[in-house]
């Protein structure tokens, strides 16, 4: 079922998941081509910071480059060209312009795409350049979402100066389901300190542009260039945001982080199996979806420990994982090791980082920090044994906890 | 300032050529630090890198061990600071 030395690698989608499965290939010695097709005119780039450091305007998207341009790999890339259909047989892609792919395997590393509410998202640097190029400065700032995302670009739109910055996170504080009281009670601290308001438990229902004549001395441009597939509104100006519970706030720039749609539209009819639910494709834990010779890696993929729900899906090092242990499977070495979930968040100078299986805890306690002072260190246990921890600047403890936790190669082989 | 198990010391420039990072609060293998944010290792001899998403090394001073006394002599060369993050 492996992949022979010499054989071809197709690579579909040129993002993290992409280019770290290229790189665990020839770091763990596949010598045949490999070939790594993507929709996106850009050479494969890094998503955390366009929340962030891009966004803020510190970072441009040179430095966000995957590959190093001093030691590139040994790739064959092929840009601005989507994939628009997989055969089985012979194995291969067709993409949007007419070119048809052989390979040997083809790894699906595909991505996903936001869920658009109305106004402004964040998932490509397009995206993240429109946002970065409005006026934020002294703006009315809504951010619909409660998530990681969401509170990592409610605070870069505060260092960019808004005049106002308001959460719609659907819940009574942010991360509450997922991370608990404490953590919870800490982000919404850490925020407001820094200007932000929640709206509590209240959800977006619409977006929709306030109209000219409401507004006064506004006009409405036109909305000719709004793609078809996009849902809400994108118009610039005014925007008025109904919420679940009859209120209406108005804001002139929202942005919905509402979560990812795995981009696997191309895949509805062929033989790959996708999740009914979210559309993902479905895989064991070595990324291998039960059709001889295709894989898949990443944010378009649900992996049988995430579809479980053991393992978070949509995560930085959770994809890095995935793409060396693909890797390993294909070149039949030895498996590599999943290691402790681990994913990180950087909010208001206050890093965030929760290692191990957080969704499953049953209790929450607090092992040193609090709330006030923004450098929790907490513990999740489940059944009374320690399961997952997270850290609000609290590198060194993280590191520590992890380390202690690494399964290595030769423990899976014994 | 790095002392490793096998006794050597070792001196780098604190902040990851990726983000603004303490690699001082890192993880020491190898005659390696790992950065505790994300998936780099440097080496502690040159400050070499060996994989995303960090892709420059970091800067190393010369280190001497004399009658106990650590003495570094700091590096000429310019630091390699991560993008937005200037000398403080
Ligand atoms: C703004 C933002 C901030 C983030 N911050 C963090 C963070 O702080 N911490 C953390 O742990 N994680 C973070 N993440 C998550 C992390 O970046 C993702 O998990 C990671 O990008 C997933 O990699 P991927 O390769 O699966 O998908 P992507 O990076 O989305 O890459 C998929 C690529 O495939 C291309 N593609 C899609 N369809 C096709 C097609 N049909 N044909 C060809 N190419 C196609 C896409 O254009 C894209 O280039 C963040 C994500 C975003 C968007
Ligand atoms: S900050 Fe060190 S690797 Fe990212």
């Amino acid at each position: 079922m492996s992949l022979a030395p010499d054989g071809h690698l197709l690579i579909i989608g040129a993002g993290l998941a992409g280019y770290y499965t290229a790189r665990q290939m020839r770091t763990q010695g596949h010598t045949g081509p490999i070939t790594i097709l993507g929709a996106e005119e850009h050479p494969a780039y890094d998503r955390p910071a366009l929340s962030k450091a891009y966004l803020c305007g510190t970072t441009d998207l040179c430095d966000l480059y995957l590959d190093d341009p001093s030691d590139p790999l040994d790739v064959r890339w092929v840009r601005s060209d989507a994939v628009i259909g997989l055969s089985t047989q012979p194995l291969g892609v067709q993409t949007a312009s007419g070119t048809f792919y052989l390979g040997d395997a083809v790894v699906i590393a595909t991505g996903a795409e936001a869920r658009r509410l109305g106004g402004h998202a964040i998932r490509s640097v397009e995206d993240a350049a429109a946002l970065r190029a409005a006026p934020l400065a002294g703006a009315r700032v809504a951010v619909i979402g409660g998530g990681f995302l969401a509170l990592e670009t409610a605070a870069t739109c505060t260092t960019r100066g808004a005049g106002s910055v308001t959460v719609i996170a659907g819940e009574e504080l942010p991360g509450l389901r997922r991370l608990g009281q404490p953590v919870a009670q800490a982000l919404h601290r850490l925020h407001q300190e820094h200007g932000v308001r929640f709206l509590g438990s209240a959800r977006a229902l619409s977006v929709n542009p306030v109209p000219a004549a409401a507004d006064g001395c506004r006009s409405v441009r036109p909305q000719a260039r709004q793609p078809a597939a996009l849902q809400g509104s994108q118009a610039p100006g005014p925007h008025s945001i109904t919420l679940s519970d009859g209120r209406s706030i108005e804001a002139d720039v929202v942005i919905s982080a509402v979560g990812a749609v795995p981009a696997t539209g191309w895949l509805t009819r062929s033989a790959v199996a996708l999740d009914p639910v979210t559309g993902a494709v479905l895989a064991d834990d070595t990324g291998f979806t039960g059709i001889p010779g295709v894989w898949a890696a990443g944010d378009c993929a649900l992996w049988a420990a995430q579809r479980t729900g053991l393992r978070p899906v949509g995560h930085w090092q959770e994809t890095v994982d995935q793409a060396q242990a693909v890797a390993s499977a294909l070149l039949g070495g030895i498996p590599s090791p999943m290691q402790e979930p681990y994913l990180w968040s950087d909010q208001h100078h206050v890093t965030i980082q929760a290692a191990g299986m957080l969704a499953l805890a049953d209790e929450v306690k607090v092992l040193a920090g609090t709330i006030e002072s923004g450098d929790l260190l907490v513990s999740y246990l489940r059944d009374g044994t320690e399961i997952g921890i997270l850290g609000m600047n609290r590198l060194r403890e993280v590191v520590r906890w992890r380390r202690s936790r690494r399964v290595r190669p030769a423990a899976l082989a014994a | 300032m790095f002392l490793t198990e096998e006794g050597t010391v070792h001196a780098l420039d604190d902040t990851c050529t990726h983000q603004d990072a303490s690699l001082a609060a890192g993880w020491v293998e190898n005659c390696r630090v790992e950065c505790p944010l994300h998936e780099s290792t440097f080496s502690l001899r040159t400050g070499e890198v060996d994989q995303p998403p960090a892709k420059r090394g970091v800067r190393v001073h010369q280190v001497t061990v004399q009658d106990g006394e650590v003495l570094v002599e700091l590096s000429t060369a310019a630091p390699q600071l991560p993008p937005g993050v200037e000398v403080r």
